[in-house]
Order: C-alpha cells, then sequence, then structure tokens
C-alpha cells in the first residue's frame, strides 16, 4: 500500500497553559474521507487547523503527501496551496466579487492566466451549483450560497485534500442540505477529505472512518458501521446518544 | 367587489405643496414659528450689513488687481503654462483613475498606477523646469570622473558615488534573494563588480562620513555596499514569491545603466561652453508662492504621506520587535508635536542632520515636514482599519497558499482602507488647510501673499476682502475633497448611495 498522505504522530499543542492536542496520531490513505467529531473543546477544530500551520504543533509530527510541517516557510506554503479549506464562517473576501474569490489564489499562487483561472471557476460554480452569482459579492448571497462559493474557492488550487472545519454549523437548517450535497459529492469524486461536523447523516453516506474526539484526544475510531452500532467507549456512547436523540 | 391593489412594488411617493411644506416644517408649533421669526430677522440683520459692505463699501480691487500674485505669486508669468499643464495632468489623471476603478479591474489599473507611480518625476520637471546636459557635458563630466576624480569632492559630488554604490549593493542583494538559478546569479555578481570598477575611482575620493571619524577612504564605501547588499538579500528573499516583482528586475538592472550615467554625469564642472540646455528654464522652489505653492504643498504632502503612513501602520503591526519600536517611536514623537514645530524644526534642525553637500530648499524641506506629519496620522488611523479586518480573513487567505504580502496586499489592506476613507479624507483636508501654517516659517502661500498685498499702500484697508477671498478658497477646496471623499465611499459600497 502507498504511503498515506496524511500522517500524524503524537501531535501536540498548547494554547498557554492549557493543553488543546494531548498526543493526536491519525494516519489519512489518498480519497479517504474521515469523519472527526465530539464535544466542543475537544481539540478537533485544532486538530485539522494544525494540518495547514492555521495553527502551529509544538510536538509530535505532521507529514502531509510527503512534506513534513516545520517553521521552514516555503514547506508551509507548499502544503497551503495543497490543501484546500473551509470554514464554519465561510470567510469569503467581502471586497471581491463571487468570481474574484474563486480566481484570487490561482492567479496568485498558481500564477495561472486570468482567462485560465475564470475558466475553471466559472466551472467551479457550476459544480457547486450557483454560476449565475459569479459576478455578485459575498455580502448579496445567502449562507448556503455563500459556503458553496467558499467550497469552489478551496477546489480552484487543486487541492489533494479538502479541510472542513463545521461547514454547515453556521447555516440555517434549509441550508445544510445544499452545502451537504456538494460535499457528498465531492466526496464521491475520490477527493481526501477532513470533516469536522456532527452531521451524523453524511458521516453514514461518505465517511470511510470516523474519529471521536474528546479532551484533545482520540478516543475511538473506526468505520461509521463500528462506531454507529457498537461503539466501544462509555464517553462516544454517551455522546452520540446527545446528538442522536434530539 | 375586492379592490385591486396596485402591483408594483414602488412605495407611493407623497408630494405636499410648497405652503404645506412651510406648515409642517417652520410653522408646526407656536414655539417653532417664533423660532423661525427670529432666525428670519438675525439672517436679515446680518446679510443686510453684508450686502451693503460687500457692494458699496469694499474695494475688491484688492482681490482682482491682485489676482495674479494671490494665484501664481513669482512664478515667472512665460512660464505659468507649465502650472496649467501640471494641473490638467492632475485632472486628467484623477478622471481616469475614477473610470477605471469603476469597473471591472484589468489591465487599465496597472496603467493608472504607472501614471501616479511616475507623476511626481514629470510633474517636478513640469514645474521646477529641468536642464539637458549636451553630449559635451557628459563626455566632458565623464571625463572628469574617470581622470580627476580628486576635484569631485570639491564640487560637492562625492555623494553621487554613494548612491551609486548603495544602488548598485540593493540590486545585487535582490538578485541573490529572489534568484535561484546559479547563472543569474553569476550575471549579477560580474555586473555588480564591473560597476564597482567602474566606480571605484570615485570610491577613493568619498569624504568619510561614518560618525565624522576618518576612516580610510574605502571602508565607508564598502560598509555601504555591503549594507545595501543585505538589505536588497532580505528585501529578496520575502519577495521571491510576489508575483511580478522577479520579472521587474531585468527592468532595474537595465535602469541601472542610465540611472548610474545621469547620476555620474549630471554635476555642473563650471565650464561654459558644455554649459547644459535649458530645456525648461529652472524656477527655484523658493520662489513659489500663493495658491500654487500651498497646492503643491497639499498635493505633494498628500500622495507622498499615504504610502508612507500605510508602510508605518503595517510596520507598527509587524511581527519583528526592531521594525515595530521604530514605526512606534516615529508616530508617536510626531504625533505629540505640533505641527508647527515640525516646521520649524524642518526649517531649522533638517541641515545639522544631513551631511553638508546636501542643501535642501526650504519649500521642499516644508513639504517634508507635513508629508512626514501626515504620515503619522494616517499611520494610527490606517491602523485602525487594520484592526477593523477580522482575523479569520488572514486565515482564509493563509490557507489559500497566499504569502504574507499577498495577504497584506489583497486581503487586509483593501478591506481596512476602506474602512477609513472618512477619517482619512478628514486628515487630507485638515492638511490642506495646515499648508497656511507655512507662512509662520516664511514661506509664500496664498495666506502669506495676502498678507503682503494688504501691505501695499493702495489697498491698506482691503484686510476683509483678502481674508475672505482665501476663506473661500479654502472653503471650495475642502468642500471639493469631501464631496469627493462620499462618492468614493458610495463607489466603493462603504454606505449606501
Amino acid at each position: 500500500m502507498s504511503d498515506p498522505v496524511i500522517s500524524c504522530t503524537d501531535v501536540h499543542k498548547w494554547f498557554g497553559n492549557f493543553e488543546a492536542l494531548k498526543g493526536v496520531d491519525m494516519q489519512v490513505e489518498k480519497g479517504e474521507v474521515i469523519v472527526i467529531f465530539g464535544p466542543s473543546g475537544s481539540g478537533k477544530s485544532t486538530f485539522i487547523r494544525t494540518l495547514n500551520r492555521l495553527e502551529e504543533h509544538q510536538q509530535g509530527t505532521i507529514i502531509i503527501d510527503g512534506i513534513e510541517l516545520t517553521h521552514d516557510v516555503r514547506n508551509i506554503a507548499a502544503i497551503r496551496s495543497e490543501i484546500g479549506m473551509v470554514f464554519q464562517q465561510f470567510n469569503l473576501f467581502p471586497h471581491l466579487s463571487v468570481l474574484q474569490n474563486v480566481t484570487l489564489a490561482p492567479i496568485w499562487v498558481r500564477k495561472w492566466p486570468k482567462e485560465k483561472a475564470e475558466e475553471v471557476a466559472v466551472q467551479l460554480l457550476e459544480r457547486v451549483g450557483i454560476p449565475e452569482q459569479a459576478q455578485k459579492y459575498p455580502g448579496q448571497l445567502s449562507g448556503g450560497q455563500q459556503q458553496r462559493v467558499a467550497i469552489a474557492r478551496a477546489l480552484a488550487m487543486q487541492p489533494k485534500i479538502m479541510l472542513f472545519d463545521e461547514p454547515t454549523s453556521a447555516l440555517d437548517p434549509e441550508m445544510i442540505k445544499e452545502v451537504l450535497d456538494v460535499m457528498i459529492g465531492l466526496a464521491k469524486t475520490g477527493m481526501t477529505m477532513l470533516v469536522v461536523t456532527h452531521e451524523m447523516g453524511f458521516a453514514r453516506a461518505v465517511a470511510d472512518r470516523m474519529y471521536f474526539f474528546d479532551e484533545g484526544l482520540v478516543i475511538e475510531s473506526g468505520s461509521p458501521d463500528d462506531i454507529f452500532k457498537s461503539p466501544q467507549e462509555d464517553r462516544t456512547k454517551l455522546f452520540l446518544s446527545q446528538i442522536l436523540t434530539h | 367587489m375586492a379592490q385591486a391593489r396596485p402591483t408594483s412594488g414602488k412605495p407611493p411617493v407623497i408630494s405636499i405643496g410648497f405652503v404645506a411644506w412651510l406648515r409642517e416644517n417652520l410653522f408646526s408649533s407656536l414655539a417653532n414659528t417664533l423660532l423661525t421669526l427670529g432666525s428670519l430677522a438675525i439672517l436679515y440683520f446680518a446679510g443686510r450689513s453684508f450686502l451693503t459692505w460687500a457692494f458699496t463699501q469694499a474695494n475688491w480691487g484688492a482681490v482682482t488687481g491682485n489676482l495674479k500674485v494671490l494665484t501664481w505669486g513669482r512664478y515667472p508669468e512665460a512660464q505659468v503654462w507649465r502650472l496649467g499643464v501640471s494641473l490638467l495632468i492632475l485632472i486628467v489623471l484623477g478622471v481616469i483613475t475614477w473610470r477605471v476603478w469603476r469597473g471591472e479591474p484589468s489591465t487599465s489599473r496597472r496603467i493608472v498606477l504607472l501614471g501616479w507611480a511616475i507623476s511626481p518625476v514629470v510633474l517636478t520637471i513640469l514645474i521646477r523646469g529641468v536642464t539637458l546636459p549636451t553630449p559635451a557635458t557628459i563626455a566632458n563630466n565623464l571625463g572628469y570622473y574617470l581622470f580627476r576624480p580628486d576635484v569631485l569632492p570639491l564640487l560637492e559630488q562625492s555623494w553621487r558615488g554613494t548612491s551609486a554604490m548603495i544602488w548598485v549593493g540593493l540590486l545585487l542583494g535582490l538578485t541573490r534573494g529572489m534568484i535561484e538559478s546559479r547563472r543569474a546569479r553569476l550575471a549579477a555578481l560580474i555586473a555588480s563588480a564591473a560597476a564597482l570598477l567602474f566606480l571605484l575611482p570615485l570610491g577613493l575620493q568619498i569624504e568619510p562620513w561614518i560618525f565624522g571619524l576618518k576612516i580610510p577612504f574605502l571602508i565607508p564605501l564598502l560598509v555601504n555596499l555591503l549594507l545595501a547588499t543585505l538589505i536588497g538579500q532580505a528585501a529578496g528573499h520575502s519577495l521571491a514569491n510576489v508575483g511580478g516583482v522577479q520579472g521587474a528586475l531585468p527592468w532595474l538592472w537595465g535602469l541601472s545603466v542610465p540611472l548610474l550615467l545621469i547620476l555620474l554625469t549630471t554635476f555642473d564642472v563650471g565650464v561654459a561652453s558644455v554649459a547644459p540646455v535649458e530645456a525648461l528654464p529652472i524656477v527655484e522652489p523658493n520662489i513659489w508662492s500663493g495658491i500654487m505653492l500651498t497646492l503643491v504643498l497639499a498635493v505633494v504632502s498628500i500622495v507622498a504621506s499615504f504610502p508612507i503612513g500605510v508602510l508605518l501602520a503595517l510596520g507598527r503591526r509587524s511581527k519583528l520587535p526592531v521594525v515595530r519600536w521604530v514605526c512606534i517611536l516615529f508616530i508617536e514623537v510626531v504625533r505629540g508635536v505640533p505641527l508647527i514645530t515640525i516646521l520649524f524644526m524642518a526649517q531649522v534642525m533638517l541641515p545639522l542632520f544631513l551631511p553638508l553637500e546636501l542643501s535642501i530648499d526650504r519649500v521642499v524641506r516644508a513639504m517634508a515636514g507635513m508629508t512626514l506629519f501626515t504620515a503619522a496620522y494616517l499611520a494610527e488611523i490606517v491602523r485602525g482599519g487594520l484592526q477593523a479586518v477580522h482575523q479569520e480573513q488572514v486565515e482564509a487567505a493563509h490557507a489559500l497558499g497566499l504569502s504574507e504580502i499577498l495577504v497584506t496586499g489583497l486581503i487586509v489592506l483593501p478591506q481596512a482602507l476602506r474602512a477609513v476613507i472618512p477619517p482619512i479624507m478628514g486628515q487630507f483636508v485638515s492638511m490642506f488647510k495646515d499648508t497656511s501654517l507655512v507662512a509662520i516659517v516664511g514661506l509664500l502661500d496664498l495666506l502669506a501673499v495676502g498678507q503682503s498685498v494688504i501691505k501695499q499702500r493702495e489697498y491698506l484697508g482691503a484686510v476683509r476682502e483678502i481674508y475672505l477671498f482665501a476663506g473661500l478658497f479654502y472653503f471650495v477646496v475642502s468642500y471639493a475633497m469631501s464631496t469627493a471623499s462620499r462618492r468614493l465611499e458610495i463607489q466603493l459600497g462603504v454606505v449606501e448611495s
């Protein structure tokens, strides 16, 4: 079997004296869809943010696609351009149009000519279902549309890995589906995805493996079948019962 | 039967007559009626005496008879067309910028930016004038430089060698820091070595000016070269990933040939037979006066202070402690001192800090003082805007792989500057009015010229007329600036129109 795309060993992260990650190990193969869930403050967001160095881990090793994340700025830049990220609050650039949001990084980081970047951007906007909004500004779109633009923006860099940090938590209920549909479609194309979410329907549909985080540690991991049908740990059972019953 | 409702989504327009408007806005109650009548009475009496003065007693000849003096002062009348052309260039550039920025971003933006970038040189040449060297002067000066370098310090021209050295060092460093190909770096090294060899005769004559110590002649030269190379290399490293900068490098190298030539051949050796050609007769800044001086001071300070202010604001937030502390020190010192003090310092103290051979014109010193003063205030305004940009925006840009410089230039600054257009324009308006302070340090701006007009025997009493005229001028320009600011805000979607 080939080397894992993401290989994390004993990752620690402190915020001041608070230890947010207490030694996380994770290996992700190419094309896998990983769902990470757990109570708030469990370190799941912090963990995926260490993967593209939005947070700096202080101990342990993270190797992405054969490159180790160190202080070397060039390594960080190389890794970031291979990883797309979608945020809870969309974080679109409000002063740029939808099209400019999507073409920004390809033009400035990949150095594509503008025409090529726009061509790709229009295709991506079609893929996420909002080609007609290209000239609008983020503030004129609904939350669901904004999040789909954010996905298109991340995909425009043609990343090998996509990180989703609670992509539907800030959305009104009726908009969650449109975003999840895009994500499911993406998962079916064979994209390597790490998704922090509590959308268990999504996990059941496309996840290859699930990780349950609590207090900075991976408490339990396994296939969706294992996790939903026969969770081993009490904390996993308790948490699942809390989010699945309401 | 149900009445058909109008289907248009527009709210009904309520129109009222003039009398109804009066009743509603001016006479709606007894108290309002009294206030209205009282105000009308005050307006009537004040207005009547003002109009009586303006039409029967005022000696407007003080203004109309001195219009030329008030406008361009002592600028030679045959050359006034140059001022007109300069103003026209500024207006045209402004209008084009406005139109280009309305539309989609395109390559024309780059052309406009290039226009603004070279405009200071063009306008300086136009307003101040230019002398072009004849081929004979170039040959003559090069001859002096190559064969009689010992004359140069006597001509106070050794700074040219220093500048040339720093330029070469910066280019060398930039190339080393930015380019990874060995061949290009070697070429840069050879080019620098050639330049160095060429510059060496001048270097031998450079006055040592490190803390005034007598140091063997080559050391200060090499220190300059080394420092410039290191700075250039650091800059090159951080600029390495910025699009377009690498492409500019060959141009910079190409540019350095004419630049070094100009630097090394344009000094005046005082040989009459090879005197340079006056393409545009020189009008030294120290005779600039009137509205022209006021406008030049304002435009220069506005255009120059803006980039400096932005850099200071960014520097104040820098992660590098030295940069941060230098910026904080500068901003706080300048903001802690009144403008008039800075103007006096620029006139009196600046010559103490500069090498003797650099004597800067008084007008230019005032410009520098006003620019630095405005820049410090702008820096704080811009910093406020920077703080208003959410950290998530920076994270999103980082996650896309944008480098630190790109994040600042494409994401943070555009949003920050948009948020602070009103205070920035306010600062510019206030700076424009503060140009009148240069009268105190002896420059002849509009107000100072006005005061000298009042002292003429025939217009001795015309104080009010002159000050009214000056006041009107300041008001019209300031009002135009704030109108432009408001339209800019609407344009950029900061406020609803």
